[in-house]
């Protein structure tokens, strides 16, 4: 039954640029990206029990790599490939330093590595273009030499780039937190102590747990300057580092499928939102205080009946 | 967080539009020039409807209305909205009623670039306008052939836009109808070239491509007609300066005989005053405040203008003065803009009003909706404007029209300091031409 | 040497400002073990308040900073009272959520109220002026900020060492359980602490309102600040918060100064170099 609801899902997105205008497709595409981010973000909460709130630095990394790969060679695998690559790096070489803290201490430190991020995108102009961002990326065609070259220009094309890549990660991501690794990082959220006691290496585990993240964020900024043409320092910005944890957050932290639906509800919510007001920051912030006291398990166990209590 | 708002501003618009064709008819004919006289005569002896094909010519225009920089949006939504609201009160373009939606663009390019493929290619704009940043038009510019759509963009000033995208990379669908920093650097250069007496200036400029780009183009200039002249100290001011007493503590130390700086809206209300506070205006000759002919900046220092307090030392320039030039077409715009929005037009509101009327202007001439033709017709189209004629160079686009600099003075017939003490410099003077030459950006 | 001496007084009234916000943010967290990630904005609605009272209906200005911490007193008791007292017993990550959803709601509530375009209101007369130092002119002002922050700083002391009170709150950061056994009332003894930090961060945006802009946004531009202090500084630590505003206040200035194009990047070093010296930050236990 699960199963045939995903097939019918991913034969419904297949065909979905059949049916929907430009816009709908584009919005599509953003909210597969922001699956993609906040899948990653809830490896580190809701498998990890770490909140991250410099996600988007890993993001802006992912973006820039892959924007600055574009421009100097346009080869579209090899932009996100290596995209995420050095997303994967800096994640790791970051989470050096920040899986020494935890709780609070490390919500702040990854905050203040993301601003730093945010801060270099701003100011090394060489590399950055400063705050006018990289312009005029290609959306380079997706070959390997000698096999196969597709041209990417119309948007349906990379439509189905974006959507098979997604699919993969998806898989993946279930395939990881189903693995022993996913539940050993369960057992060290539910208790540090326990974990430690019977000869794991928690801060190994958490240096995983938070290089996936960025890889997965990674991922998701690569994807993105081959559709927007443009990078700019805003996508490193705290503001946005939000936008996973608020997908999350309303999806449901601890299932699988939380944050893919919230991605979607959140882009969807706020379609609804601004239709009616312009302030539609403080209906998020109200939405975010109803949910914390009250529907803690977010949507996707509400369906399930499971309450909102860990 | 950081995306858009689709429909935000639609209620407010609506509720703008009809008061404004319930109320009194506003507008008056713009006096186009002998090119596009004959076009306009010729259409409005054909019948009126369905010229185009359409019922309503659809505008989707952006700005920054929310955040610190909010009025700057404001601006450009009510001069845009008056100028709809004109022009519907006389039977719209070619039959065609105007309709327009606006929405904010946060100053995030990303934010931008999702509102221009909305309206373009979902509520179905065929005309754009806008933008209040630099980094988003650099964004939105690139898309635009993609969109299939020309966008007037009616305040972001980084010479970029024209110079390389449109001289540069022939993107056509890009237009600019405000002078971009050409106005603050190079003009600012013409002025106190005349002052044998400055010859130490200093520079508190903003930390992105703004005021490095201003920074640098006014020393470059400044530097050619007086070689003696030297810059001998420079403070950057990230976005969310709250106390600029470091920067201009720092700059003192230099003992500069002259301070050249960039921060706007309430960031260049807060740098002023602190300035005072810091006793700088005792020291220095002249201070050059490059946007300070804005109206939201006028009226943060009304009252130390008028208490003397800048001794007589406080210089300005805008892209639009409500003061200049003193042309029947200006007083009727200001008069109306007051009469609708109780408030003076700041020069992102008459950029914004401009802008539709040259809209309309290519669409009578052209009598379609093409972007092709559309691009035709703007390129070097020349037209009288509020802020006086002006000319779209058809090599990069840009609109070439005269603002002068000044002195910050208060003025008995507004209730806001205006700039007086004007030198006029012809715009021919002091824009570049192509083959432009990339600014070399030096810190 | 004169200028240098000069760049650190400007220095020193910049981190006045931040140690009044890092204040609060400390004893909140030091006590309630809740990182308030809306402090910032608590920080801008004082400001917001002190610009009405005093900018819009010219309350004399004392009255009108006293009033303003009143105000913002009232909305950190209903804000404690009403929501975060629900959530101590949860993961520090719901507090954080749940406070960051109060940026968003206050951000958006003073553009409802006050609009959208800075506010920045005149200099109360008394305070014009300057005076020589250094051989250069320093405003009144600032001398007043840097004495208001260091009297603040004392009173603080005085508060936590000296008065029962303040025992009190020690004794329930340290052991709550043990503190409730003794009879220290513990619900009203936090709601206290909520509230007299809420009201410092107030006194932080409210002093500044003659020579800064209020503007929405401003809070939450300000609280990556005080995290980075409070990083530095040590957690929780109300000395480390003090010592940690002032190295990042003389950064700033000095960084204009002397390295104008890398003054951001001072701070964002200094901040990684402390973590991996003093992972637990300089006065973190």
């Amino acid at each position: 039954m699960k199963k045939l609801a995903l097939l019918l899902l991913v034969v419904l997105l297949g065909l979905l640029p059949l049916f929907v205008g430009k816009y709908t497709l584009y919005m599509t595409i953003h909210i597969m990206l922001l699956s993609l981010f906040s899948l990653g973000f809830n490896l580190l909460l809701g498998y990890t029990g770490l909140l991250s709130f410099g996600q988007a630095g890993f993001f802006a990394v992912g973006a820039y790599a892959c924007a600055k790969i574009l421009m100097a060679a346009p080869s579209l695998l090899l932009g996100i490939l290596g995209g995420v690559a050095v997303a994967g790096v800096i994640s790791l070489l970051l989470g050096l330093l920040s899986i020494r803290h935890t709780r609070i201490y490390f919500s702040m430190l990854t905050l203040c590595f993301g601003m730093m991020i945010f801060s270099l995108a701003w100011k090394w102009r060489d590399m950055t273009g400063g705050d006018d961002g990289l312009v005029g990326i290609p959306r380079a065609p997706l070959e390997v030499p000698g096999l196969f070259s597709i041209n990417m220009t119309p948007m349906e094309n990379y439509y189905y780039v974006v959507l098979v890549f997604t699919i993969l990660a998806v898989y993946l991501f279930y395939r990881i937190v189903h693995s022993p690794l996913g539940l050993t990082l369960q057992g060290i959220r539910d208790s540090e102590t326990r974990a430690a006691c019977v000869g794991i290496s928690v801060r190994n585990y958490r240096l995983i747990s938070f290089t996936i993240a960025g890889l997965y964020a990674g991922l998701a900024g690569a994807l993105l300057p081959p559709l927007e043409s443009t990078v700019t320092p805003p996508v490193a910005h705290w503001s946005h580092s939000a936008e996973p944890v608020l997908a999350t957050l309303l999806g449901g932290i601890y299932t699988f499928a939380g944050p893919i639906v919230g991605a979607a509800l959140f882009y969807i919510l706020k379609d609804i939102i601004v239709r009616f007001t312009e302030y539609w920051l403080i209906c998020l912030g109200v939405i975010v205080v109803v949910l914390v006291l009250g529907f803690r398990g977010g949507v996707v166990s509400m369906f399930y009946g499971k309450g909102g209590q860990r | 967080m950081s995306e858009s708002k689709k429909i935000s501003r639609r209620a407010f618009l609506k509720a703008a539009t009809a008061a404004g064709i319930g109320g009194i008819t506003l507008g008056f004919p713009m006096t186009e020039l002998a090119a596009q006289q004959k076009e306009k005569a010729t259409a409005q002896a054909k019948p009126k409807k369905k010229v185009l094909g359409v019922d309503v010519i659809k505008i989707g225009g952006q700005g920054v209305t929310s955040g610190a920089h909010a009025d700057y949006g404001w601006q450009i939504l009510a001069g845009s909205t008056l100028a709809i609201e004109e022009i519907n009160a006389k039977g719209g373009v070619l039959g065609s009623k105007l309709e327009m939606k606006f929405m904010d663009e946060e100053l995030k390019p990303a934010v931008a670039v999702k509102n221009a493929r909305y309206l373009a290619t979902d509520w179905g704009a065929h005309l754009l306008f806008g933008v209040d940043s630099s980094g988003s038009a650099m964004a939105v510019g690139p898309i635009l052939p993609e969109l299939d759509r020309v966008c007037m963009f009616v305040h972001a000033s980084t010479h970029r836009l024209t110079e390389e995208l449109v001289a540069g990379k022939g993107i056509k669908q890009i237009f600019r109808i405000s002078v971009p920093v050409y106005q603050e650097s190079i003009l600012a250069s013409h002025i106190f070239k005349e002052f044998p007496n400055i010859k130490r200036w200093a520079g508190i400029h903003c930390d992105y491509e703004y005021g490095y780009s201003t920074w640098a183009l006014f020393k470059d200039t400044l530097k050619k007609y007086r070689p003696d002249v030297e810059f001998v100290s420079i403070a950057w001011a990230p976005f969310w300066t709250m106390d600029f007493s470091p920067h201009i503590a720092a700059v003192m130390a230099a003992n500069p005989d002259a301070i050249h700086a960039t921060p706007w809206a309430g960031e260049g209300v807060m740098l002023l005053r602190q300035a005072l506070m810091l006793g700088v205006f005792d020291k220095i000759q002249a201070w050059f405040q490059c946007m300070g002919g804005s109206v939201d900046l006028l009226e943060g220092i009304s009252r130390e203008v008028e208490g003397g307090k800048f001794k007589d030392k406080l210089w300005a320039t805008a892209r639009y003065i409500h003061n200049y030039p003193d042309t029947p077409e200006n007083k009727k715009f200001v008069a109306d803009f007051r009469k609708r929005w109780n408030r003076l037009p700041n020069y992102s509101a008459e950029t914004a009003y401009s802008t539709i009327y040259v809209f309309k202007a290519a669409v009578e001439k052209t009598r379609s909706l093409k972007t092709d033709d559309l691009i035709k017709a703007i390129e070097g189209m020349e037209i009288m404007t509020p802020g006086g004629k002006r000319l779209f160079r058809p090599e990069d686009h840009q609109a070439v029209y005269d603002v002068p600099g000044g002195k910050i003075v208060k003025d008995p017939n507004y209730p806001i300091p205006i700039i007086g003490d004007l030198k006029v410099i012809p715009a021919k003077t002091y824009y570049r031409y192509p083959p432009f030459t990339p600014i070399a950006i030096g810190k | 040497m004169e200028t240098l001496a000069f760049q650190g007084l400007v220095g020193l009234s910049l981190a006045m400002y931040l140690w009044l916000l890092a204040s609060g943010l400390t004893i909140v967290f030091g006590v309630l073990g809740v990182l308030n990630f809306a402090h910032g904005s608590l920080f801008m609605l004082g400001a917001y308040f002190a610009f009405t009272f005093y900018g819009l209906w010219g309350i004399n200005f004392w009255l009108a900073i006293a009033l303003s911490l009143l105000a913002v007193g009232v909305v950190g008791y209903l804000m404690e009272r009403l929501f975060l007292r629900h959530i101590y017993h949860l993961d520090h990550a719901y507090q954080l959520l749940l406070t960051f959803g109060f940026i968003l709601i206050f951000d958006d509530a003073v553009k409802i109220v006050w609009g959208g375009v800075a506010k920045i209101p005149a200099m109360p007369s008394f305070f014009e002026g300057t005076f020589s130092v250094f051989g250069r002119l320093f405003p009144f002002y600032n001398v007043f900020i840097i004495g208001s922050g260091l009297l603040v700083a004392v009173v603080l002391w005085l508060l936590f060492e000296k008065t029962w009170w303040g025992r009190m709150v020690r004794a329930s950061a340290s052991d709550r359980e043990m503190a409730s056994a003794i009879g220290v009332n513990i619900p009203t003894l936090f709601t206290g602490v909520f509230v007299l930090g809420a009201m410092l961060a107030a006194l932080g945006g409210a002093l500044g309102t003659p020579v800064r802009v209020v503007a929405p946004g401003i809070g939450a531009a300000m609280i990556i600040q005080a995290f980075i202090i409070t990083v530095i500084g040590g957690l929780g630590n109300l000395k480390g918060a003090f010592v940690g505003a002032v190295i990042v206040g003389l950064l700033s200035a000095y960084g204009i100064l002397l390295f104008p194009v890398f003054e951001l990047f001072l701070i964002f070093v200094t901040m990684a170099v402390v973590l991996i010296v003093r992972p637990k930050g300089l006065f973190g236990g």
